[in-house]
């Protein structure tokens, strides 16, 4: 437990340096408005966590990330993510069933069964050649689907965005796993260690691209991934059904393309 | 009775117009996707120009098949109308900018991977949503990335309206990046200062 400990210990210290953002005065409705919108009161202790993750991503995960990515040939990478989503399946599976979803949740019985087997320990998606897909599911996105809030934004150390409801679901997955607490009442902790680092590695380089664009192009990345992190959970708790976020929000009243002086006048 | 009768030929018939215009619609949406892919990558693989004059050639095809303004407009939010004439002609030509660069990027990389048209979906008589798949040998874990278009229709012109790759819309992130740069700098000029660091340093001439 020391290592947990100092964790939260240096949180702690980093929310009594960092502190809260102040809110814009409420004689100012807009800006009022938009403040509780973003519903990030911790932005400058998260934007601090989020620059030490940062350092962290760019000195340790992304290169490790990197170096798998290009260095291991891409049907043993394909094992690796079959065998990790197969590790997996126990928890989506009960989420599934939280959630009143039982067709999702045979699907992902079925899923385990066969790659379990004859998908030799998972390594092979089997399953997903007969039709049956993968999904995900979480206790976060179960949470959402019983109607809890998310809650203010969050940074967490080492595992990045999240929000209490989210953090809340991490830590149930995490108790309901079979496989960890199999580890852990066998003494071999070690094995969900290097089961959460496979895991971490293997989507860390999944999404190297997209990361690389974002880095590359984005002039605030913090809120840049704030909003995407929040539209890929709507998505998500979803099932992505909702075409994305919510369409009205998209530009509406675009204006006369064919006459373009008009715009650049004021409106 | 007579009236009664052309009064239910008037219903039928507005009830089943707007349906014949929304099939074509959406056949026109991704018509027009199809042919944006094809542009965008023809103009961006052609390996007999440099590339300056390839991203020229792109930003070209850019202005007449997304509707930058309306989006950069859009993207700028309530700031819109806080900014000066000349802050907001800035904003839109660094916007624009700023956005070449970064579908100049997107369709080289996804160059030469397939793009398949799922399905498109009417959103109103003038929009439409068409859902694309993109198969990379990589992808997201394996899976094809999902990216949706919205496209707009004024009269025979299409337009992009946004962009959303895996449930992520483009305007929507752009929009919140940009109102937290207002935000922390406190003014739009804040904002087109970050802007033009920001397209000098990915445009560098």
């Amino acid at each position: 437990m020391r290592k947990p400990t100092c964790i939260f210990l240096l949180f702690l210290c980093m929310i009594s340096v960092a502190g809260c953002a102040t809110p814009p005065k409420l004689t100012d409705k807009e800006a009022y408005n938009e403040y509780l919108a973003e519903n990030d009161p911790l932005e400058p202790l998260n934007r601090s966590v989020f620059a030490f993750n940062s350092v962290l991503d760019k000195t340790i995960l992304q290169p490790a990330a990197r170096t798998y990515r290009d260095q291991v040939p891409l049907w043993f990478r394909k094992r690796i993510g079959s065998a990790i989503d197969n590790l997996r399946a126990p928890v989506i599976f009960v989420n599934d069933v939280f959630q009143g979803e039982i067709d999702r949740a045979l699907t992902t019985l079925v899923r385990f069964t066969v790659n379990s087997t004859f998908g030799l320990g998972g390594m092979n998606d089997l399953a997903a050649e007969l039709g049956l897909e993968k999904h995900d599911e979480d206790f976060g996105q179960t949470l959402a689907i019983w109607g809890s809030e998310s809650g203010p934004y969050l940074v967490l150390p080492i595992l990045g965005s999240s929000n209490p409801r989210d953090a809340v679901g991490r830590v149930v997955d995490f108790l309901v796993d079979p496989f960890n607490a199999w580890a852990a009442n066998t003494g071999r902790d070690e094995l969900t260690y290097a089961r959460t680092g496979v895991a971490a590695l293997h989507a860390r380089a999944g999404i190297l691209d997209l990361t690389d664009d974002l880095e590359k192009n984005s002039v605030d990345l913090y809120a840049a991934l704030r909003s995407i992190y929040r539209q890929s959970r709507a998505n998500a708790i979803s099932n992505g059904n909702v075409p994305g976020p919510d369409v009205s929000s998209a530009p509406v009243d675009f204006p006369d393309f064919t006459d373009s002086k008009e715009i650049s006048g004021k409106p | 009775m007579k009236r009664l009768f052309c009064t239910l030929i008037a219903v039928v018939f507005f009830a089943y117009a707007p349906g014949a215009h929304a099939g074509e619609l959406e056949d026109g949406a991704s018509a027009f996707i199809r042919a944006l892919e094809k542009e965008a990558i023809a103009s961006l693989t052609d390996s007999e120009k440099p590339r300056p004059e390839r991203v020229e050639a792109f930003r070209k095809l850019f202005e007449e098949k997304f509707a930058v303004e309306a989006i950069g407009r859009w993207v700028l939010g309530r700031n819109w109308r806080r900014a000066s004439e000349d802050e907001q002609r800035e904003f839109l030509e660094l916007f624009e900018d700023l956005m070449v660069v970064m579908y100049v990027d997107r369709f080289e990389n996804y160059a030469g991977e397939k793009l398949n048209i799922v399905k498109t979906s009417p959103v109103d008589e003038n929009r439409a949503t068409v859902h694309t798949e993109i198969q990379r040998p990589e992808g997201v874990d394996g899976k094809p990335i999902s990216v949706l278009w919205r496209v707009g229709r004024q009269g025979d012109i299409y337009k992009v309206l946004d962009v959303v790759v895996e449930g992520a819309s483009m305007s929507i992130t752009l929009q919140k990046e940009f109102a937290s740069i207002v935000k922390n700098t406190g003014s739009v000029a804040g904002l087109i200062t970050e802007l033009r660091k920001k397209t000098s340093e990915l445009n560098p001439s």
